[in-house]
């Protein structure tokens, strides 16, 4: 798996730990890399992920349909789900305040075995590191 | 003189400019079923 998740675009090191599941992804410098492209690729690996973090810094933009998003990149934004910590970066939307957030990109559903790992991925705010 | 100094801001502050991109810095799974 550690091979498999190597080789994906935008991924300059993969660390695992056997002894408590965790595999750590640091982006390459220019930091483009696709999350949804790993919880694949790690799928496709044999093994399943149960739950998906991601540290971030981008804008807060409000997408088409009013939702509020983190932009990471000109083409790549993460719509937000709604909790206290997105309701405090509402204010933030369409400026040019740069936020680095902590967030988790996918849980495993409960109950279910199987998920989808293709779904749209949403980001839960877990902790706001920085506004800038 | 002052031509020179604003060339080496000009300089310094493209340097800078990639670090204050917006991009994903750090992502961590915990995965089950990993031998």
């Amino acid at each position: 798996m550690k091979q498999h998740l190597g080789r994906q675009s935008g991924v300059q090191t993969v660390e695992v730990s056997l002894l408590d599941g965790k595999v750590e992804v640091t982006p390459k410098e220019d930091g483009q890399i696709d999350p949804g492209q790993l919880l694949k690729a790690t799928y496709d690996s044999g093994v399943t992920a149960a739950e998906m973090n991601m540290t971030a810094r981008g804008k807060i933009v409000k997408d088409s349909s009013g939702s509020l998003a983190l932009q990471v990149e000109p083409n790549r934004s993460f719509v937000l789900s709604p909790n206290e910590l997105s309701k405090g970066l509402e204010a933030l939307a369409d400026t040019q305040t740069m936020v680095t957030v902590r967030g988790q990109l996918y849980k495993k559903p409960a109950g279910k075995k199987k998920a989808d790992p293709s779904a749209p991925m949403r980001l839960l705010i877990l902790e706001v590191q920085k506004k800038e | 003189m002052k031509v020179k100094q604003f060339a080496l801001l000009v300089l310094f502050g493209s340097m800078l400019v990639p670090v204050a991109q917006a991009q994903i810095r750090h992502i961590e799974m915990r995965v089950e079923g990993m031998t």
